[in-house]
């Protein structure tokens, strides 16, 4: 009996330890893969390895634009008390209360369950809102980008939207190289959360960092001088292109109005504030455009600067419509006259014997009428009819600068190739991707160097002898032209009084180190002429950009009185014709003239610097807000003006030292 | 060490001693008419005695082999446990550095962060807007071409100012 219940419990025993077996086996042999993934699923999480957005760089390596790990704060409209809410947070975060009301109420009406309230918190605003006894305030990490100088380049760099998706600008354009595609790895975690070990599930690729050719400093004395310029004109916009010739660089491209690429748009917004006046708005570019004519008729026909070309006494009479010179009783000018006085007359002349084809041929090797390329997603390629629709006085137009439209870029790719010797150059914007250079384009040939040589020498003519007065610089020669074109009211269909002032230009200009073009959209009367609005900011541009590139003086150094006497002779008051009708062609830039002389006002007097070294000398004439032009070395001998004599505003002092 | 009796308390004397009851046995009174009276368990009317067992008496006899077998059951169990120890080590030392090499990778994930943060605030301070205001809160002004003289090799990107 005992033996026998015995058997049975040893059986059953048996067969408990068989089915345990059994299991274990099963559990770990037969399913033991399958076990083991859902124990790593349970046991590991996957986290996002960060791949920032490439920063943007300026050519000397100052930061444009960075993405840096922010905090933003979300609520959910759908499940919050909105008056209490907006009350809260509206003093937490210092924002306002109407407002941010507003938006609560449209995201309610909206069922829209995700608001941010307010993006890049401070850390104390962080630890205000966790103070909070609410639970509806969500502080979410974001990746945000930030443009540290603001408004600085902002047409130029673009903006993102709230995602990091470039929406403007080289952000738009170069999004694909910009953008990082985050990694993954997964990591074992003990049962408090705490990472035990990680393992790369998938390799995080940061956004490729980008150098631009700007220079920071540049840019900002553009953005500066052309704001200042359209206000002081009130003009409705303007733009400034400052390109390296020779490499077709893009130093500086500023644009104006402008805005801040850190804020979100907002509806009250000025919808010209986000346009690139440089590259996206062609307009008509008026006698800066004489200087493609006369290129072409250098190239083309047997005329030189000294040719005589017969204005007609300053009236034009084509078929339908006359054309007149400001400068009335302009009978015969040389061809570099031409250029210096901005003679309408004179340039349809020279563009009638350069003839249509041949206009149209150089005017698209110029590079007008086509995109330049650069890396921009809303570049303009201007506006050129083909030849076969041009009319009976399009080639007259075409040959001052009307029945055309241009971008300022595409002056400054046009102008550089006058500066470079005849090279058509794509402006560059991208200097380096990463750590690897961008390559350069292959420059063009579209004028013969004596060509381009014998234009800049007449174009350095418009600023010495002609229009172009206002842009000149101690110590370099400047080429340039200047440019009035009136503004066509399609509505009254006749040109207004409202001008496109521009100064297209270079220095120096026997080894032009820099290009640079100035537009001025809007402006009105005689001071918004080129000579009068545009060549100024032309001017300190340029003076920033020589100071900047280093680059050495080719004049000698004109003393202050005798630049001012010289300027007084040669000053003439603007001449008015008198002669108006709504469709007669008027470029009065012709009435530009050389800047007064200023009556020179008493000064300090010069210090003693005999005896002195040089550094003690400098830093003396820092200390007393002084310009010295030293000359040897060691110590200092001779001074001009003397000590104690009184200085005049500008007037600098030579200081030779000797051993 | 319990016994049966002990365990189910169903003895007849206390635990002090060996009480032999002399009383009669309590009768078992049932309400045979309750129909919800639980029917008794087998063996329930039974009843065990416990006795206390004197073995003060007993002496353990001397093995002298005892002590060696002793010792070698500690040793292999000290033998047993450093086995284990040593096989479970690496993977203590495993986790202990697991924890450190992933607290440090956030932290450098954290300073990654905060350079970054630094390179903007950087940025901000060297923008030329604000050089400018500074330069004009001390009464300086951009130098004109050809003003600066560098005595000594400039710093690259560094702006001159000249004293107004």
């Amino acid at each position: 009996m005992v033996d026998r219940r015995l058997a049975w419990l040893a059986g059953i025993g048996f067969i408990w330890i068989a089915a345990i077996l059994c299991g274990l086996i099963r559990l770990q042999v037969v399913r033991h893969a399958e076990l083991a993934r859902m124990a790593q699923a349970r046991q590991e999480t996957a986290r996002e390895i960060a791949a920032p957005r490439g920063a943007i760089f300026d050519r000397t390596g100052q930061p444009l634009a960075l993405s840096v790990p922010g905090k933003s704060v979300y609520i959910n409209p759908l499940k919050v008390d909105i008056d209490a809410a907006s009350d809260l947070l509206s003093r937490v975060f210092h924002l306002d209360r109407a407002e941010l009301r507003a938006r609560m109420s449209q995201a309610r009406e909206r069922h829209r369950g995700d608001l941010p309230v307010k993006r890049r918190i401070t850390d104390e605003e962080q630890q205000l809102a966790a103070r909070q006894p609410v639970g509806y305030i969500d502080v979410r990490e974001e990746k945000q980008r930030h443009y540290p100088n603001g408004t600085l380049a902002a047409h130029l760099l673009g903006s993102v939207d709230f995602a990091e998706n470039g929406n403007a600008g080289i952000e738009k354009a170069l999004d694909r190289e910009l953008r990082g595609a985050p990694g993954k790895s997964m990591v074992l975690q003990d049962v408090q959360g705490r990472p035990i070990d990680s393992r790369l599930a998938a390799e995080a690729k940061p956004g490729e960092p980008l150098t631009l050719t700007i220079d920071e400093r540049l840019q900002y004395v553009a953005e500066r001088e052309i704001a200042a310029a359209v206000e002081a004109h009130g003009a409705a916009s303007g733009s400034v292109v400052a390109m390296d010739p020779n490499t077709g660089e893009v130093l500086a491209m500023a644009s104006y109005p402008t805005y801040d690429p850190n804020l979100p748009p907002g509806p009250d917004d000025n919808p010209a504030a986000r346009m690139d006046h440089a590259a996206s708005v062609p307009f008509e570019p008026g006698s800066v455009f004489k200087v493609i004519t006369l290129s072409a008729a250098l190239e083309t026909t047997n005329l030189q600067p000294e040719s005589s070309i017969d204005c007609h006494g300053g009236v034009l009479r084509l078929p339908g419509r006359v054309i007149h010179d400001s400068h009335l009783g302009n009978g015969r000018l040389q061809m570099q006259e031409v250029l210096w006085k901005s003679s309408n007359v004179g340039a349809i002349e020279i563009g009638l014997r350069v003839g249509q084809e041949n206009m149209y041929e150089y005017v698209r090797r110029f590079g007008f009428g086509q995109r330049t390329g650069i890396p921009l997603p809303a570049e303009s390629p201007g506006r050129f009819r083909r030849l076969e629709r041009w009319g009976k006085t399009s080639l007259a137009s075409v040959s001052f600068g009307q029945e055309i439209s241009v971008t300022t870029l595409q002056l400054a790719q046009a102008a550089s190739a006058v500066a470079n010797g005849g090279l058509l150059v794509r402006p560059r914007l991208i200097l380096k991707k990463g750590s690897q250079a961008a390559p350069a384009g292959k420059p063009a040939r579209i004028l013969k160097p004596e060509t381009a040589i014998t234009m800049r020498r007449m174009m350095e003519g418009v600023v010495t002898n002609g229009t172009g007065s206002k842009a000149r610089l101690a110590g370099y020669s400047v080429g340039g032209k200047t440019g009035s074109a009136q503004i066509y009211d399609y509505a009254a269909r006749c040109y207004t009084h409202t001008y496109n002032g521009s100064f297209m230009g270079f220095a120096p200009s026997m080894n032009p180190a820099v290009v640079v073009v100035v537009t001025l959209n809007g402006t009105h009367g005689e001071a918004g002429f080129g000579g009068q609005a545009a060549a100024p900011v032309f001017k300190a541009v340029v003076s920033e950009a020589l100071r900047i590139l280093d680059v050495p003086k080719d004049l000698p150094e004109e003393p202050a009185k005798v630049f001012l006497a010289k300027a007084a002779v040669t000053d003439a008051p603007p001449v008015d014709s008198g002669y108006r009708q709504a469709n007669i062609l008027d470029d009065r830039d012709d009435d530009d003239a050389p800047g007064a002389a200023q009556p020179a006002t008493p000064g300090p007097k010069a210090p003693n610097f005999r005896g002195m070294t040089q550094r003690a000398v400098l830093s003396e004439a820092f200390s007393k807000g002084l310009v010295v032009l030293t000359e040897g070395s060691g110590l200092a001998s001779a001074q001009d003006p003397p000590p104690g004599a009184p200085l005049r505003e500008g007037e600098r002092i030579s200081v030779v030292f000797t051993r | 060490m319990a016994t049966l009796p002990t365990f189910f308390r169903k003895t007849d004397g206390g635990p002090g001693g060996p009480q032999v009851s002399a009383a009669p046995k309590p009768e078992v009174v049932r309400a045979k008419q309750d129909p919800f009276q639980l029917r008794p368990l087998p063996l329930e009317d039974v009843f065990f005695q416990s006795k206390a067992i004197d073995n003060t008496r007993l002496v353990r006899e001397s093995d002298p082999r005892a002590g060696g077998r002793c010792w070698s059951a500690i040793g292999a169990a000290c033998l047993a446990l450093a086995l284990c120890a040593a096989g479970l080590a690496p993977r203590m030392a495993n986790r202990i550095e697991g924890y450190k090499l992933e607290g440090i990778k956030n932290e450098e994930r954290r300073l990654v962060d905060q350079r970054r943060a630094l390179q903007l605030q950087e940025a901000e301070l060297l923008g030329p807007r604000q050089l400018e205001q500074i330069a004009k809160d001390r009464n300086l002004a951009p130098p004109s071409p050809g003003q600066v003289v560098n005595l000594e090799p400039r710093s690259e990107g560094a702006m001159a100012m000249a004293k107004q």
